[in-house]
């Protein structure tokens, strides 16, 4: 367990190592001096040289690349150049609303799409199956940006039920909550398809299994069966779906985040891009992967815990 | 006395896309209090629907279309829901065929045997825990207390299927119900689980009806037998009327097949030649005339008349009553009713004296953890010794079978000898030339000289594929272009009597003997020299297993083939083969002539399978089981010898020192210090390689 750990550790250490790699060579490979690049054409020569100077610019490549990593490791992601504020503290004041709008989203998808594909396996070819089915491969299809601008004309502008756009009053949480609502039903729709398919089809494996069987012999009822050990083994290659899934959402919450002016980490790095503003694309994007790593890693472990024959090989 | 269960009439049917296949028809039968019945039959007879059909828990496509399951005086086909919840598990329930997969295996023990509990509100979660203990401590399970909050995969085979026991009988159900309880285990486990079952039965004086293709095991279990074939009951009665004096010509041939009842060795084995009907439209008089030695023009019409023998027992044929009535029939159970065929050679076979493959002192080992990790934790050796110091030969013409339980390396020694694993000490010659380890591009001519047979007939066949292209993939993989395919393909379906008509047909749509015969024709495109085959009659019923060993001896005959058969089953491989080596924990432990060795074991090992094997006799039962535990895992080995953790007649020495092999006799070796009937045999010491 802890050799595995150590291991899986120590690969998403080197995982991070290399997006900072990636991102700094970035930097290097855009025409033009990094330093001109970032106060723009019209900068006096003593701003640059300053710069340059503050930025280790004149130093070899491979030790501003140590310096930047070492940096980062620290937690220090480098200065904003227009209101050279701490990227770090920058990206923190902004994540929250992102980690908000992910896993509200994916909290409903999960909360309405596992059910559902249960549902559909247990009673399958039936006409709750079929209508789950249709449903599904229909929200899957159906991409998020054109979910979140027919959410905003149905509910924010049409039935004026819910509030368009931002993420509402700071420090009001039934205030941020009602912001929160249309974009992580646009977020989470195509989810709620992907799970229900996803469950419907290991559950229908499941169920055809020896073991569950052998629990119909002994008398157990549907509900347990269904929910306390079909489940319990059909949600396995569904968690690892749900953990990969977060890499996706991240990109996904970009254009929910756009599209309904939330001030979230996906607007930043998107606004961050076209003012060519590196070091917080670089930060985000940092911050954004390692995000991921701790939820892929979780996700397997979460697996671990639950299946006990991956506890014990691990 | 009242039956607690009674089957009259039973009809089921499965709808299908070729239409309705009528499993069961009209399936009648009794089972008093405290008796255990036997449902005997081999695949497609319908003993598992009729299991199912009494738990209602039957495939969603099945149709019971007629008939009642009267358990305790109530019919189960007209139970509510609510009803059949309340019985299963509770009055009625099961033990399954295989442990491996009929646990859930994501909860502890105690979780699983807490849930079949649930209907007792009364008792508290911890009373509920101390059942379970309780009853593990019964069936044999070391340390319950311990053990209950383990997951099935924390236990090994027999372990499980005794933790399926534990369950089963956790109720203390009136009716036990069992199915193929010991079809999935090694032949030393098969031995105490039958003893096991007994056992509980007598202590808790339930009801039992197994379903079984095994006859040993019937004969050793059961007190009555009914006996079905094709969806039918052809005969019951009680288990010695049906073992010594069968009135049905099935239950009869059934017998006669049995390789384990025929005593002497006989290279051809009896078959029951074709295969069951088609059941979607059943042929009208007896089901079993178109494959029975004694066919009457009656017995294509008529249904056969259902004859009791004044004791309980009944049979349904028409050599009993009526115009067909036989006098002579069943004849003495001496005379074979079924066809044997002659014998492929006469007199000695040809055996050349140069041998074809010789392995010697062959290791191979299988890491257990990378080499980084072993370093930073310290383990000097960080694999498992699958095979060791392995020695066999194979001469042209000759048949070794390679005989031991699961986990005893046959398969392993088998791949390496063909190069598909790699070893790590010894040599492996064919024909003189060292062929271990060679390079796959230099090792590849070898390929069509030594061929594998596999093991799972179906598994191991694309079902992509027609079996016209299957049986001469080889060519093509060995870059042979000057033969035409379609002309190839049909020599072969000759040579290994498969009917030509199968060729354009896929691997799913053919019967276990059929897709055995496609394996055989796969094995033989290159004419090899020699051939391993790997469990060649796993799975195969009783009835065909014959014909494929048949088969082998007279394509052996006529290429003089060399054969190493390596299987589990020792009853059978001990007719066909010339030598046998016995295999335990990775060491040939035992080898000499096939007879002799069967006759006279000389390693302990070797009379635990020798005796292992439950007799189709009720009349020869065991009364204790010969050696208990089971294999050791490769991660510990014991220490000295390695049969010594189970060994019935292990000593001090063997404790402490590995035994060598040694020469005892005519062509025999063994690695024991201390042999059985060492008397008798001059012994010899010194090294056999």
């Amino acid at each position: 367990m802890i050799a595995y750990l150590t291991k899986r550790l120590g690969l998403s250490v080197a995982v991070v190592f290399l997006v900072v790699l990636m991102l700094f060579s970035l930097l290097q490979l855009i025409p033009g001096d990094p330093a001109t690049v970032a106060l723009g054409p019209r900068a006096t020569p003593e701003a640059v040289a300053r710069y340059a100077e503050k930025m280790h610019l004149n130093a070899p490549v491979w030790q501003q690349f140590l310096i930047y990593a070492g940096n980062a490791a620290t937690g220090d992601l480098g200065i904003d150049v227009f209101s050279e504020r701490a990227v770090t503290t920058i990206i923190l004041e902004r994540i929250g609303f992102t980690l908000a709008l992910i896993f509200a989203a994916m909290g409903w998808a999960m909360l309405l799409g596992i059910p559902l594909g249960c549902l559909a396996a247990v009673k399958p070819n039936t006409w709750v199956d079929r209508i789950t089915g249709v449903l599904s491969v229909g929200t899957i299809a159906v991409p998020s940006f054109l979910v979140s601008i027919w959410a905003i004309l149905i509910f924010a502008v049409n039935l004026r039920w819910l509030p368009a756009i931002g993420a509402g009053e700071p420090g009001d949480t039934a205030d941020q909550l009602t912001h929160l609502i249309l974009p992580a039903f646009a977020v989470g729709l195509s989810w709620v398809g992907y799970l229900a398919r996803m469950v419907r089809a290991s559950m229908l494996e499941v169920m055809g299994e020896t073991y569950i069987r052998s629990a119909r012999a002994f008398g157990l009822t549907q509900r347990r069966i269904v929910f306390g050990y079909a489940l319990r083994v059909a949600i396995l290659p569904t968690i690892t779906l749900i953990g990969m899934g977060f890499g996706g959402l991240i990109s996904a919450a970009v254009f929910a985040e756009i599209i309904f002016a939330r001030p979230g980490l996906g607007k930043l790095i998107f606004d961050s891009v076209m003012a060519r503003n590196f070091p917080i694309v670089q930060g985000g994007v940092l911050v954004a992967t390692s995000l991921y790593l701790v939820v892929v890693l979780f996700s397997d472990l979460l697996i671990a815990w639950i299946d006990p024959r991956v506890r014990d090989s691990l | 006395m009242d039956p607690v269960l009674e089957v009259r009439d039973l009809s089921v049917e499965f709808r299908t896309a070729r239409g309705r296949i009528k499993a069961l028809r009209n399936v009648s039968f009794s089972v008093q209090p405290g008796r255990i019945v036997g449902i005997v039959g081999e695949s497609g007879s319908g003993k598992s629907t009729v299991l199912w059909s009494i738990l209602d828990l039957l495939a969603g496509n099945a149709i019971v279309t007629g008939g009642q399951i009267r358990f305790e005086d109530r019919d189960m086909l007209t139970r509510s829901t609510q009803e059949m919840l309340a019985l299963r598990g509770e009055d009625v329930s099961v033990v399954f065929q295989d442990p491996m997969t009929s646990q859930i295996p994501v909860l502890t023990y105690a979780r699983q045997m807490r849930d079949i509990l649930y209907r007792r509100r009364g008792l508290g979660k911890a009373r509920k825990r101390e059942m379970s203990v309780e009853m593990l401590d019964k069936v044999g399970i070391p340390d319950p207390d311990m053990r209950v909050d383990q997951y099935p995969h924390n236990f090994s085979g027999g372990m499980r299927q005794r933790a399926g026991i534990a369950m089963a009988m956790l109720t203390g159900p009136r009716l036990l119900l069992a199915d193929e309880p010991t079809t999935a285990l090694d032949v030393t486990m098969e031995a105490q689980i039958i003893h096991l079952l007994r056992e509980m039965q007598r202590e808790t004086e339930a009801t039992v009806v197994v379903v079984s293709h095994n006859l040993g095991l019937i004969a050793e279990l059961c007190d009555e037998v009914v006996v079905m074939y094709a969806g039918e009951v052809v005969e019951a009665g009680d288990v010695r009327d049906i073992f010594h004096h069968a009135q049905h010509p099935y239950t009869r041939a059934l017998l006669e097949c049995d390789p384990a009842r025929i005593e002497e060795k006989s290279h051809r084995l009896p078959v029951i030649p074709g295969d069951i009907p088609d059941l979607v439209q059943p042929p009208q008089g007896c089901i079993f005339a178109a494959r029975c030695q004694r066919v009457m023009p009656r017995c294509l019409t008529e249904a056969p008349p259902l004859v009791e023998d004044g004791q309980g027992g009944y049979a349904r044929c028409h050599l009993l009553a009526g115009p067909g009535h036989d006098v002579n029939w069943p004849p003495p159970p001496e005379v074979l009713t079924v066809a044997r065929g002659a014998p492929a050679t006469t007199g000695a076979k040809a055996v050349s004296s140069e041998p074809l493959l010789e392995i010697a002192d062959l290791n191979v080992q299988f890491n257990t953890m990378g080499p980084v990790w072993a370093k930073v934790r310290g383990v000097k050796q960080p694999w498992v010794t699958a095979v060791v110091d392995a020695s066999i030969k194979v001469h042209a013409g000759e048949t070794v079978g390679l005989v031991g339980e699961s986990g005893s390396g046959k398969t392993t020694l088998a791949r390496a000898a063909l190069n598909l694993v790699g070893s790590q000490g010894g040599s492996v010659r064919f024909e003189g030339q060292d062929i271990r380890g060679m390079a796959e591009a230099a090792f590849k001519p070898f390929r069509r000289d030594m061929v594998m047979m596999f093991q799972d007939p179906v598994g191991s066949l694309s079902p992509r594929k027609s079996v016209r292209a299957l049986i001469t993939e080889p060519m093509k993989i060995h870059g042979i272009r000057n033969v035409d395919p379609d002309h190839e393909a049909e020599r072969l379906a000759d040579m290994v009597r498969l009917p030509k008509a199968l060729l354009s047909r896929y691997p799913h749509e053919l019967s276990g003997g059929q897709a055995r015969r496609v394996g055989a024709a796969r094995a033989l495109a290159l004419n090899p020299k020699l051939v391993i085959a790997d469990e060649p009659t796993a799975g195969l019923d009783v009835s065909v297993q014959g014909e494929i060993l048949n088969l082998m001896a007279e394509l052996q005959a006529e290429h003089g083939l060399g054969y190493l058969i390596i299987t589990h089953n020792l009853p059978v491989v001990r007719h066909i083969s010339d030598r046998l080596a016995i295999m335990y924990l990775g060491r040939i432990v035992e080898e000499g002539p096939a007879d002799e060795v069967f006759a006279a074991p000389l390693h302990p090992y070797t009379e635990t399978l020798v005796r292992g094997v439950p007799q189709p006799d009720p009349d020869r039962r065991r009364t204790h089981v010969v050696v208990k535990g089971e294999v050791p895992s490769l991660l510990n080995r014991p220490r000295g010898c390695d049969f010594v953790s189970r060994c019935p007649h292990a000593r001090a020495l063997c404790h402490q020192v590995v035994p060598p092999h040694v020469t005892a006799g005519h062509r025999r070796t063994h690695a024991c210090h201390f042999p059985l009937g060492a008397a008798s045999i001059p012994e010899k010491e010194g090294s056999s390689r």
